[in-house]
């Protein structure tokens, strides 16, 4: 095997916090694949730019996506990453795992690849960094394979303009803070919409993110097309002691939970803290605080926000909340069928490479609420419009003049 | 329809629009469904078997997915044809 | 090694096995028996350390979970070291952050010394939990990438080595979170990070007019531009760009390959601050650009990794408890926040992109 010197990330060896030139170098020592990635990757850092080819077509057989092309553009120096493709194979919910499975997979990464992966992908996959195009389907058919034990079988993850693998908090699993069963609603919307994450048929990606509280651990509103953040209903319940607890660890209540509560609806008096639920956003300001001594109580579900996207091309957006407060209990049944009704209108108002949140700015929340059957309430949004130019359809004027001739019979006006 | 017929209709379609414009597989069965008369499930149906044997494929390019005629290194590669 | 071993499938043979479209496996099969048993029923939860918790159940159940820090990007062999680990202290059972740690997770008391300590010796770099510094999210940079305009795992590398001590011990006013995107395409929550790094072209793209006409059709290269600043060349069969429309956002090349906006000496890094995703007191908050180009410098970005530190020292000693940076300067105003850390202030920093108008200042209350 050829060796490569690497002044350069040689550097990057040294230093307290864990190096990735240490992981390539180590499955370089066994993978001429890894070898010639380090090589590469040596050379970038030396004339400060990539030589990745721009995508390319390959996959497997009935799959438009799951698998990046990948392809070196200096094949006859670093010969081993002429080819260097992609796959992304689908997480468990949570990324919880054994360490049988692990294995499994490790050894099918050694065995076709590079023996490099991400845990994780942006999007959540489990990234087998580099492969050839002969290995796609050898490796496409040990994951998947039926004479697998169930456990120990994967499938690909979503790319190109399809729905992306969805991901989710670790939820139930492990918080004291979910809202409803993060897991498996990512698990189960995941199997529902395999064809949509494996058969590109839409105009550009759409991925769904499930946290669990507004705490969003899994960045939704900042990382997916739809974010489904968890909420509840009911008021925050108090333990007095607890509270008391808190106060001895040296927490200034007054100065941290009472003041700094967003709608000034906490008060204590050295005795009793006091909650005005009424009042209360859910904001997870004090609980996450409070962790001992408060927390949330009576209905769960979720808050569903549409359109984030990264800024290409009409500017960042997050998501936008369109449902305030929806159930989310197996089998999820209202939220498939409101994923289908976003993609049809979706569908029907896009261009290629234009995502929803693009397209609802295009063509106003209105024509996309009618769609998914959503009335208007203040809860989604945060002010109402500042212009005058207003949009009305024959029957919002009609109906404003059934209110008025009804004030009209009974002499009293209606707000 | 025989779904031979309506396998010939969808490529037909793909055909034309070959080197013209990039079609992503709701366009296909839009426009096959529409062109046919035939619902769109079963378009899409038909539409993916003939993917599963290779007679068309997914492509990327450009930021975009769609349904292209496959090439002769494709179906080598997936033991199509020898 | 392997459920088939060390063989690798035939072509024949895969056709023969493969399946479509089974999904993920089911989680709970992965799940540790006291997570099964205690499964939404979590009462509370205590960081011991930077690198410990416990959750403990309605039930009384406890488990333990260890953090530690990966660069992300893994060798198998590294992943088989933290199984053989995890099969040890955990009954085979761990989890990864959506910020790229390991989290093992212990359900016997008695393993949560040993555990740390064997992790310690191993080199394993635990931390990350409470008001401190978690790993960075981050995109694949030179290593996988063909639109990279810097790398980003040796950004990663460069800025946790200096900041090590707020992953492992260190506290601030509250969580920081770091991200690094290596394109303007910005994979990865940089627009909602508390400090972020985007690479960045200044360049307008090269055409190679001949690839154009071949492999590109020309309304959508057109298209692709948000300024507008692509029209069509007819005597070329492609297109042009206008040089002073061009914000070198390198979508053109994403749609398009003849177009290319890599430039050795002119790409480079920009710095926003103050973003953040959860909604805890305030409500999500955009990254703002603060330090508009560094050039780039691997393998260790000097400058890039000064200035962070330098923010981050600054939000440690001013911040009040409980806010994030992007709460501290929104309550100090910008000006103060350019005034107290010495960062020049340039034209690049007013926008003149979409949501311009929302970032201009419409009153006289400012400081000085
Ligand atoms: S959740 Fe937020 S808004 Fe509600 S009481 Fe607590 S701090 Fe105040
Ligand atoms: S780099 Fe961006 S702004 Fe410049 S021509 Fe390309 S698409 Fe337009």
């Amino acid at each position: 095997m050829k060796k490569y010197e690497t002044p350069l990330l040689d550097e990057l060896e040294k230093g307290p916090f864990p190096s990735f030139v240490k992981e390539i170098k180590k499955a370089a020592a066994k993978n001429i694949m890894a070898n010639d990635e380090l090589g590469q990757v040596e050379y970038s850092y030396k004339t400060n730019r990539v030589y990745w080819k721009h995508g390319g077509i390959v996959g497997v057989l009935g799959y438009g996506g799951g698998i990046i092309g990948r392809y070196s553009m200096l094949p006859e120096m670093f010969p081993e990453v002429k080819f260097f493709h992609t796959v992304r194979v689908n997480q468990p919910s949570g990324w919880f795992y054994t360490t049988e499975v692990l294995r499994e997979l490790m050894d099918i990464c050694d065995k076709y690849g590079s023996g490099i992966c991400n845990f994780h992908g942006s999007t959540g996959d489990i990234i087998f960094l580099g492969t050839t195009t002969e290995n796609l389907e050898p490796i496409f058919a040990e994951l998947t394979s039926h004479e697998k034990p169930r456990h120990l079988r994967f499938d690909l993850g979503g790319s190109g303009s399809a729905l992306r693998t969805p991901s989710a908090c670790n939820g139930p699993a492990r918080c004291e803070w979910a809202n409803y069963d993060t897991l498996e609603a990512c698990h189960q919307i995941t199997h529902e919409f395999q064809d949509e994450i494996h058969r590109p048929a839409f105009n550009y990606k759409f991925k769904f993110k499930f946290a669990g509280c507004a705490c969003d651990c899994v960045a939704s509103i900042a990382r997916a097309d739809c974010s489904v953040i968890g909420t509840w209903k009911g008021p925050i319940l108090i333990d007095q002691d607890a509270v008391k607890w808190h106060e001895k660890k040296g927490m200034d209540i007054d100065r941290e939970i009472v003041r700094m509560c967003p709608t000034e609806c906490i008060s204590y008096d050295g005795k009793e803290l006091k909650i005005d639920n009424d009042e209360c956003n859910r904001c997870m300001h004090c609980i996450t605080r409070l962790h001992k001594a408060l927390k949330p109580s009576g209905e769960r579900g979720a808050t569903i926000c549409i359109g984030n996207k990264a800024p290409i091309v009409i500017g960042t957006i997050i998501s936008h909340v369109i449902i305030p407060f929806m159930k989310l209990e197996p089998p999820f049944t209202e939220f498939k069928e409101l994923a289908r009704k976003m993609w049809d209108w979706w569908d029907e108002h896009s261009k290629p490479r234009e995502r929803i949140g693009e397209v609802i700015e295009f063509q106003g929340m209105r024509s996309f609420l009618e769609a998914i059957g959503v009335e208007p309430i203040p809860q989604m949004i945060k002010e109402p419009r500042r212009d005058p130019f207003i949009f009305f359809k024959d029957e919002d004027i009609a109906r404003v003049k059934e209110v008025e001739e009804e004030e009209k019979r009974t002499g009293k006006i209606i707000f | 329809m025989e779904k031979e017929e309506l396998k010939d209709k969808i490529y037909a379609l793909v055909l034309a629009a070959k080197g013209k414009k990039k079609l992503k597989e709701r366009d296909v069965i839009n426009g096959v469904s529409e062109g046919t008369g035939v619902d769109k499930d079963t378009v899409k149906q038909t539409m993916r078997e003939m993917i599963d044997v290779g007679r068309l494929m997914y492509s990327y390019a450009g930021g975009a997915s769609s349904v292209e005629i496959p090439d002769e290194a494709y179906l080598r590669e997936k033991g199509m044809i020898k | 090694m392997g459920f088939y071993g060390d063989r690798k499938l035939t072509a024949e043979e895969a056709k023969k096995l493969r399946e479509t479209d089974i999904g993920p496996p089911y989680f709970r099969d992965f799940l540790p028996p006291v997570i099964k048993k205690n499964y939404g029923q979590w009462k509370e939860h205590d960081i011991l350390s930077a690198g410990l918790m416990v959750h403990t159940a309605e039930s009384g159940d406890k488990i333990w979970t260890i953090r530690v820090a990966t660069p992300r990007l893994i060798a198998t062999d590294t992943v088989r070291e933290a199984c053989d680990i995890a099969d040890k202290y955990c009954d085979g059972h761990l989890r990864w952050t959506s910020r790229n740690n390991i989290e093992f997770l212990v359900s016997d008391e008695k393993k949560v010394e040993p555990i740390q300590k064997e992790l310690k010796e191993r080199g394993f770099l635990m931390g990350g939990i409470g008001y401190r510094i978690s790993n960075v999210v981050h995109t694949q940079g030179w290593v996988h990438c063909h639109g990279a305009a810097t790398d980003a795992s040796g950004l990663v590398k460069s800025m946790m080595d200096e900041l090590a001590e707020y992953f492992t011990t260190k506290e601030l006013p509250n969580k920081l979170r770091l991200a690094v995107a290596c394109c303007p395409n910005m994979c990865g929550a940089v627009h909602c990070s508390d400090i972020a790094v985007v690479a960045i072209h200044t360049t307008v793209p090269i055409i190679d007019h001949d690839k154009l006409g071949k492999i590109c059709e020309i309304p959508t290269s057109i298209a692709s531009c948000p300024t507008k600043a692509i029209s069509p060349y007819p005597e070329k069969k492609s297109v042009k760009i206008k040089d002073e429309k061009c914000m070198y956002c390198g979508n053109c090349f994403t749609v398009c390959p003849a177009f290319d906006p890599f430039d050795t000496e002119r790409d480079g890094c920009a710095i926003v601050i103050g973003g953040k995703v959860n909604c805890l007191r305030t409500n999500t908050k955009f990254a703002r650009l603060v330090v508009p180009f560094i050039s780039n410098r691997p393998p260790r970005w000097p400058k890039v990794v000064a200035i962070i530190k330098h923010i981050i020292e600054l939000y440690a000693k001013h911040a009040r408890k409980h806010e994030r940076v992007g709460e501290w300067v929104d309550r100090i105003g910008w000006e103060r926040f350019f005034k107290l850390s010495g960062i020049t202030f340039t034209y690049q920093c007013i926008d003149d992109f979409t949501f311009m108008r929302d970032t201009f200042r419409n009153a006289s209350t400012f400081k000085w």
